[in-house]
């Protein structure tokens, strides 16, 4: 049962592409201020479902609510307007390339502030302390590593300090090491900022230590969907064989137990 | 015919949203000077050596199809009309589709299968304007100015071997070459480069924008880019020609 009042409602989402059925039907709620972990093997719908939330791919069918206002139908002035509320870490980290680490974090802050160059350097000097590389301002890109990559990209994400964070697959092509780096600063970044977490990943590991709410996306559908501990007593059997690594998941059109 | 009507409607669409981004937002006047600076800094020792040989080539090929004719001081009227009206405009649009227009295509390709242009969207910043307005600004400002500096570089070495390598009077040489070309034609030149520019930045970085993903797609987009844009601007060099020269 979710308590908090949704920032976001994900209200019968269906989005395909040519004959390929990627989101089917999917509806859910973000909880405020909570971490919500998406979970689901590799080609399920989750990037999808993210780029739709962002309004960066209209949906064929169904709405989404950021903070009361439907994204699917604003104008693309209201939609730049949305995405101010949210801040994303892409799986590389989508970092730009001519531009150093530092550069990368402050480059929001160009666009939607009114600080000057130095103001704007303290900010994303902040940013980087927190995610703990306070000594990289000034390092080119390519001599980031995939971690640091990610951790760059996370500054970013929150230098304009957004009501939501978005992470799209934040452990991939990571060592376990690293991969455990990056949960702990998720777990204890929410710890701090208190802001809206929502995580897509398809590692169980992941989920379970980072997340309040899990969902499952399975070819397309949501397929369970509640808290950490409910997900974990779930009667679906494409879950519990996702949770135990089975590799014969069971074909998408087979019976599903509906969410309560 | 679907596949070409669909994009063809796709390339609309960018055009339109490109019109809109650059009308709608403040321009970008420090990168459009940065990307006129790198595209004409770049361009310019490659353009001016083709402009060079292009021109001393003119006159040996001149003077070969006018001299059995007793023709050989028209030499000056035939690198004047065939350089300043076609060749120098076009041939500096081939050249800048190849070095600038490719560059664009594959920056833009990379940034689109690197998630960087997602990137742009989710931080509102709007990836047309910050990344094709500069360009287009920046490219029509410097292409009228290469094309200038084109032509007096294929006229000069034209000129400089009409004298000291056929022999003939470059005074003559001058009489003739402006005795049919006018300063009007230098602004028609410089109408065909704007147009030229306009044409290769749109269509480089629309390939660009359109990249599928991976490095054969990065590959495939630069291609497309170069090779559309030189036909748009040979295509339309003939229609310019027919409206300015009739």
């Amino acid at each position: 049962m979710v308590e908090s009042p949704p920032i976001i409602r994900i209200d019968h989402l269906s989005k395909r592409f040519g004959s390929l059925v990627v989101l089917d039907d999917v509806s859910f709620d973000i909880p405020t201020g909570r971490t919500t972990v998406l979970l689901g093997p590799s080609g399920t719908g989750k990037s999808v479902l993210l780029k739709n939330i962002v309004g960066l791919i209209q949906p064929d069918a169904g709405h989404i609510w950021v903070d009361g206002v439907d994204i699917t139908t604003a104008s693309e002035r209201k939609k730049a307007e949305l995405r101010k509320l949210f801040g994303m870490l892409f799986q590389d980290g989508a970092l730009f390339d001519n531009l150093t680490a530092g550069e990368n974090v402050a480059f929001p802050l160009k666009f939607h502030t009114r600080l000057g160059e130095r103001e704007r350097r303290q900010k994303a000097l902040e940013a980087l302390a927190m995610v703990e590389l306070p000594d990289v301002f000034d390092r080119p890109t390519s001599a980031l590593s995939g971690g640091q990559r990610k951790r760059v990209g996370l500054a970013r994400a929150i230098v304009l300090e957004p009501k939501v964070v978005l992470f799209d697959e934040p452990n991939s092509g990571l060592d376990p090491i690293t991969s455990d780096t990056i949960d702990e600063l998720i777990v204890h970044m929410k710890a701090k900022l208190g802001i809206t977490f929502l995580v897509i990943t398809h590692d169980i590991v992941q989920a379970l230590h980072i997340a309040d709410q899990i969902g499952m996306l399975y070819k397309g559908r949501l397929v369970e969907y509640g808290t950490t501990e409910a997900f974990l007593r779930t009667r679906q059997q494409i879950v519990r064989d996702f949770m135990q690594r089975n590799a014969t998941l069971p074909p998408p059109d087979g019976p599903l137990i509906p969410i309560p | 015919m679907i596949a070409g009507i669909t994009g063809l409607g796709r390339f609309g669409g960018f055009l339109a949203t490109l019109v809109v981004a650059s009308v709608t937002h403040r321009p970008p006047i420090r990168s459009t000077f940065e990307e006129a600076y790198r595209i004409g800094v770049r361009s310019l020792p490659i353009l001016l050596t083709i402009s060079v040989f292009v021109g001393t080539n003119l006159s040996v090929q001149g003077y070969n199809a006018f001299a059995p004719l007793g023709g050989q001081r028209l030499i000056g009227m035939f690198v004047a009309l065939a350089g300043v009206r076609e060749l120098a405009p076009i041939m500096v649009a081939a050249m800048v589709a190849a070095k600038a227009g490719t560059e664009m295509a594959s920056q833009i390709a990379v940034m689109r299968i690197r998630q960087q242009i997602d990137a742009l969207e989710v931080m509102s910043i709007n990836p047309h304007w910050y990344l094709v307005t500069p360009r287009l600004f920046g490219i029509v400002l410097v292409l009228p100015a290469l094309t200038v500096l084109s032509v007096f570089a294929l006229v000069t070495a034209s000129w400089l071997v009409a004298i000291f390598q056929l022999g003939l009077n470059g005074q003559q040489f001058i009489e003739y070459a402006s005795s049919t070309t006018r300063l009007v034609d230098l602004w028609y030149c410089m109408v065909k480069a704007f147009a030229f520019g306009i044409t290769i930045c749109v269509v480089s970085c629309y390939y660009g924008f359109q990249s599928s993903p991976g490095p054969s797609g990065v590959g495939s987009a630069t291609n497309a880019a170069v090779v559309s844009s030189a036909v748009a601007c040979a295509v339309s060099n003939y229609l310019l020609s027919r409206v300015l020269y009739g």
